[in-house]
């Protein structure tokens, strides 16, 4: 009898360890040490916190990845409450709206080892860092998913803030967002960068240059604002008028430049216009407006010093 | 064996039954939250509508009809190394698709390669005689009538391949390296033309009409399908390391562009059309002839860039940050192998050569628990070396023989800020901040020519001021507001006349009151205010409200040119959790954005966009199988022309119309769990696009080139979208 019971004893343990994951401590749930908050918040109690696990947050064989309390703080108060329902006190470090936890705290939770990325060396001092932007403002880390690291869905976490993109994004001519073949961080370093407006590399037209390298010359005819900023007259993020301009030329280009046609910017079928092509107000305002001649605004490498001279970006 | 003995066995038994198995439901329980998930996708979409031009920009939809959904999530972890592999597809059926494969331990190692491509559909079509359209040598055939000619639908696709590795060497040092290879292959809408006395090189040569300006015969535009067949490479380097409060990162960045196709040379069969509604006549040749230079397509280039950047932590609360880059870009493609002739002698390539300096250095400290403090500087100078040589050519015989050089564009900018943030009782936070830019750009040296421009200057500054309020007023309302008023001036402007050298002259002596001026160079005084609220009035509410209103005004020495632009936006978010399953979203947007631009000698104009943006959201989970959501969104964006006649006289034709765009989408989708491994999704998607432009055609008559080839877009398209996906989720 003392032997079944010892065999059964031994089959129960067995049981209870087998388990256990082998990476963990016979206690853990999912993550090293997580014991202390799991006992509560296990399965049953909050489903969703345990979709962490699949995340490289829950990738125990790295010994990088933390534990509850490396992001929440050791929480005595709140373990001493444990089971006080609302009443309990909130853990150390929160990231939840009830959470009075600031912005630095929080993100320090983060950073402690995030920071480490090359890509977050200069958060401190940016944008979304000096406008108090926490981590969990974009972040779900709870969830298996995270909305902001998927391209197809990272631009509505963006939308929260930045909603002027929003309808921009739903113009007829945009980059392929509204689409999910680019997400915000395909341009901006939202963690900080050297470059203006968090864009990803130096500079605005740096960031361009990626994906239109042929617009970067330099050309033997230049035009200067395309190696100054791609945004004097573009608007990345979506435009009515064609190519993301800003303004439709020949409004757009007038800006800079003295208009050499006397005459109104006015269309084929209005009078005293004819209805085909001529030196008129309609030809630089149809079509492709001034570029209908300055075909090669980005630049031309049109050596030729014969009439007419490419200096006008006409080829 | 009595009973109390064998209810102990039972009772052993049964538990240790339970313990041997119950916990296996329990991790069973608990391995499907915490283990990556793995499925697989396979479905088929229904396209169809009147029209998809529009929605088949990028979608890979375009064609209408069916087609294959297939997506791949294969994640899989070993937990006792921490090692990942990882296989993702998305949108396999289309073209579009996407496909990723990496190998992962974490903390130690990675490997990965990505493919993707795109196309992009030109929403437009065009109708055209053209022979061999986007190539480099197409051939010009005029229409006998708009219309009468084949619809040709330009597309750009654009395949990628990148592959990437890292190491940890140690806890503290990582090398990353990526490679990424970039072909676009296709064309895209393009074109050339010429107004043969428009142009202030030597005027009117064109045949018959030299010295004179005879607008029926004198002009004419194509359209060319630029041809593209690119590639664009990218490597990039860097060894980063992150000790306790020195980090730092130094590596190497190369883009290489090169360009297949080096001219596009049109040859015009036949003759065109003019203004007249007739064809040129024989004189017009000299026309033609300069219709058919080769026209110069993006030449090769290449960038080498080396920086170091990091932070540096004096203090957890005091940290500066840097950055340093060196660029050195250059461009020499040969001039003769691209097609392209008449360089000046001696002159293979241009030799271009452009050498970038980037240091920037920031600090943000934290001297006291409320304050914190911000600075940053940061100084760029591009360094043009490209060569000067005789490549430009105008009317205006000061330099001998008309000839002068090209332009170096060399110039520093300095760019700083200094922000100070303090934290007031009562619950106010407090910041305010200063930010200068400074740019000064190079003279143009003497033997070249400035076109298209009345001045330039060499330097401008702006000094501008930023004030910010943020109030929590309770524990479900706070809200903030902001003022930033800056003011850009810069030094005396420069004549452009040529071959003066160009002097720097008093506004009062500027010798073209009534030319534009870049509005880039422009003294500009710019006012902005922003405001937003958040506000919880009950706990399962938010709501976010916003305000922005913003004027620039530009001022130089001249009456003409961009006037002053304004913008103003406000809206509301809203969210409301029904319950556990059910939630609501919402949005409303309103904006207005203005421009005043004045012509020359012409007209006025004042361009307005009006635009408003709403949205509503639903998604829910029906039942313990079936999530449900709905979206709705609706956009109408409206651009108005309105003009004046600066001598008072009544516009042609009244003006221009205003441009409309309204889209109105309702999306629709549902997954159903067949059972516990597999679901159904079922997506719908309505889309009504009304664009009304007069871009390529107003009230019935098209804009047509000179061969009678023109652009369509269908004004109205309503288009719907149903796919039916089945997933597995693979173990």
């Amino acid at each position: 009898m003392k032997l079944l019971r010892q065999a059964m004893t031994g089959f129960l343990l067995m049981g209870v360890l087998g388990s256990v994951p082998p990476a963990l401590a016979a206690d853990d749930l999912f993550l090293n040490g997580d014991a202390k908050c799991t006992a509560c918040h296990d399965e049953g109690d909050g489903p969703d916190l345990l979709l962490m696990g699949k995340t490289k947050h829950g990738t125990n064989a790295d010994k990088r990845t933390p534990t509850c309390t490396n992001c929440h703080g050791s929480s005595e108060t709140h373990l001493k409450g444990a089971g006080k329902g609302d009443t309990s006190p909130l853990p150390d470090i929160t990231y939840g709206r009830k959470g009075k936890t600031s912005p630095d705290a929080r993100n320090g939770a983060c950073l402690s080892c995030h920071q480490k990325d090359a890509k977050r060396m200069l958060w401190m001092g940016s944008q979304h860092q000096a406008r108090d932007v926490s981590c969990s403002s974009c972040h779900q880390v709870h969830s298996g998913k995270d909305k902001v690291r998927d391209k197809r869905t990272q631009p509505d976490v963006c939308y929260t803030c930045h909603k002027e993109q929003r309808a921009q994004a739903n113009r007829p001519s945009h980059h392929p967002v509204p689409e999910g073949k680019m997400g915000c961080s395909d341009c901006h370093n939202v963690h900080g960068s050297a470059g203006p407006k968090l864009m990803k590399r130096d500079s605005v037209v740096d960031t361009c240059y990626t994906c239109h390298m042929e617009k970067r010359g330099p050309f033997v005819h230049n035009h200067e604002p395309v190696n100054d900023d791609c945004t004097i007259c573009h608007n990345p993020h979506g435009t009515t008028a064609e190519s993301m301009l800003k303004v439709r030329p020949p409004f757009l280009c007038q800006q800079c430049h003295t208009p050499h046609v006397p005459s109104q910017a006015l269309l084929y079928g209005q009078a005293p216009t004819p209805n085909n092509i001529g030196w008129n107000g309609a030809s630089v305002t149809q079509g492709r407006a001034c570029l209908n001649c300055h075909t090669q605004i980005h630049g031309s490498n049109n050596p030729s010093a014969t009439n007419p001279t490419p200096q006008f970006l006409f080829r | 064996m009595n009973q109390p003995n064998f209810t102990f066995v039972q009772k052993i038994l049964a538990l240790s039954l339970l313990a041997a198995f119950a916990p296996v439901h329990a991790s069973d329980e608990v391995d499907a939250l915490v283990k990556p998930d793995s499925s697989i996708s396979v479905g088929v979409a229904a396209v169809g509508g009147d029209n998809r031009s529009l929605v088949g920009q990028y979608s890979g939809l375009r064609s209408g009809g069916s087609h294959l959904l297939l997506d791949i999530d294969y994640i899989k972890r070993d937990d006792e190394s921490g090692t990942w592999k990882i296989l993702q597809g998305r949108d396999l059926g289309l073209d579009n698709r996407e496909l990723n494969a990496s190998y992962i331990k974490q903390g130690d190692w990675k490997l990965s390669a990505e493919f993707n491509e795109i196309t992009r559909h030109d929403p437009r079509t065009i109708n055209t005689g053209m022979l061999n359209p986007g190539t480099t040598t197409p051939g010009v055939t005029s229409l006998a009538a708009p219309g009468k000619g084949y619809d040709l639908n330009l597309d750009l696709q654009r395949k990628g391949i990148t592959l990437s590795t890292e190491k940890w060497f140690t806890p503290n040092l990582q090398f990353e390296a990526s490679f990424k290879n970039e072909d676009k292959d296709g064309a895209r809408l393009s074109g050339r033309g010429i107004a043969c006395g428009a142009f202030a090189a030597l005027r009117n040569t064109c045949g018959a009409a030299a010295g004179t300006l005879l607008p029926n015969t004198n002009t004419a535009m194509l359209m060319l399908p630029e041809p593209t067949n690119t590639s664009t490479k990218q490597f990039e380097a860097k060894l980063n390391y992150s000790g306790e409060k020195l980090m730092v990162s130094g590596g190497y960045y190369g883009s290489f562009f090169t360009n297949s196709n080096g001219s596009l040379s049109p040859t015009i069969n036949g003759n065109l059309w003019n203004s007249n509604g007739s064809l040129f006549a024989a004189p017009d040749a000299t026309l033609k002839g300069f219709l058919q230079q080769p026209m110069a397509l993006p030449p090769d280039n290449q960038a080498h860039q080396f920086s170091l950047t990091g932070s540096y932590a004096y203090t957890p609360t005091t940290r500066a940050n840097f950055k340093l880059a060196y660029t050195h870009a250059t461009q020499d493609r040969d001039y003769t192998a691209s097609g392209l002739a008449g360089a000046p002698a001696g002159l293979a390539n241009l030799g271009g050569e452009v050498n970038s300096t980037l240091a920037q250095l920031g600090l943000s400290a934290k001297p006291m628990a409320k304050l914190s403090l911000l600075a940053n500087l940061r100084y760029e100078d591009k360094e043009d070396k490209t060569p000067l040589a005789m490549y430009n050519l105008t009317g205006l015989a000061t330099i001998p023989a008309n000839f002068y050089t090209n332009t170096q564009f060399s110039s520093k900018k300095v760019t700083g800020k200094v922000e100070a943030n303090y934290q007031l009782p009562n619950e106010f936070r407090a910041v305010i901040g200063i930010d200068y830019q400074s740019v000064k750009r190079d003279r143009p040296v003497n033997t070249t020519v400035i076109d298209g421009l009345s001045a330039l200057r060499e330097d401008t500054r702006e000094l501008g001021y930023r004030a910010e309020l943020r109030h929590t007023f309770s524990e479900t309302l706070n809200g903030g507001m902001s003022l930033v008023s800056a003011k850009r001036e810069g030094s005396n402007w420069l004549s452009v006349l040529p071959g003066a050298g160009f002097p720097s002259v008093s506004d009062a002596a500027i010798y073209n009151r009534y030319g534009a001026f870049p509005m880039t160079l422009e003294d500009r005084n710019r006012d902005k205010l922003k405001a937003s609220a958040n506000w919880s009035p009950i706990e399962a509410v938010s709501l976010q409200f916003m305000l922005e209103d913003g004027k620039d005004t530009y001022t130089a020495p001249t009456e003409k040119g961009l006037r002053d632009t304004g913008m103003r936006s406000y809206g509301v978010d809203a969210a409301w959790k029904l319950s556990d399953a059910w939630k609501l979203t919402g949005y409303w947007t309103q904006g207005r954005q203005m421009l005043h631009i004045d012509h020359s000698t012409g007209y006025l104009a004042e361009l307005e966009n009006l635009n408003t943006a709403v949205g509503l959201g639903v998604v829910g989970k029906y039942s313990a199988k079936l999530d449900v959501g709905a979206d709705l969104s609706y956009l109408n964006d409206n651009n108005r022309y309105q003009q004046s006649m600066s001598n008072g006289a009544a516009l042609f034709g009244g003006g221009l119309p205003d441009v409309k765009y309204r889209l109105t989408s309702l999306k629709l989708f549902g997954k159903y769990a067949l059972e516990k491994d597999a679901d159904i999704r079922i997506d719908l998607v309505h889309q009504r696009a009304k664009l009304d432009e007069w871009t390529w055609g107003y009230n019935g008559i098209p804009f047509v080139y000179s061969d009678n080839s023109s652009v369509t877009l269908q004004p109205n398209q309503n288009v719907t979208y149903l796919g039916a996906s089945y997933i597995y989720k693979l173990k």
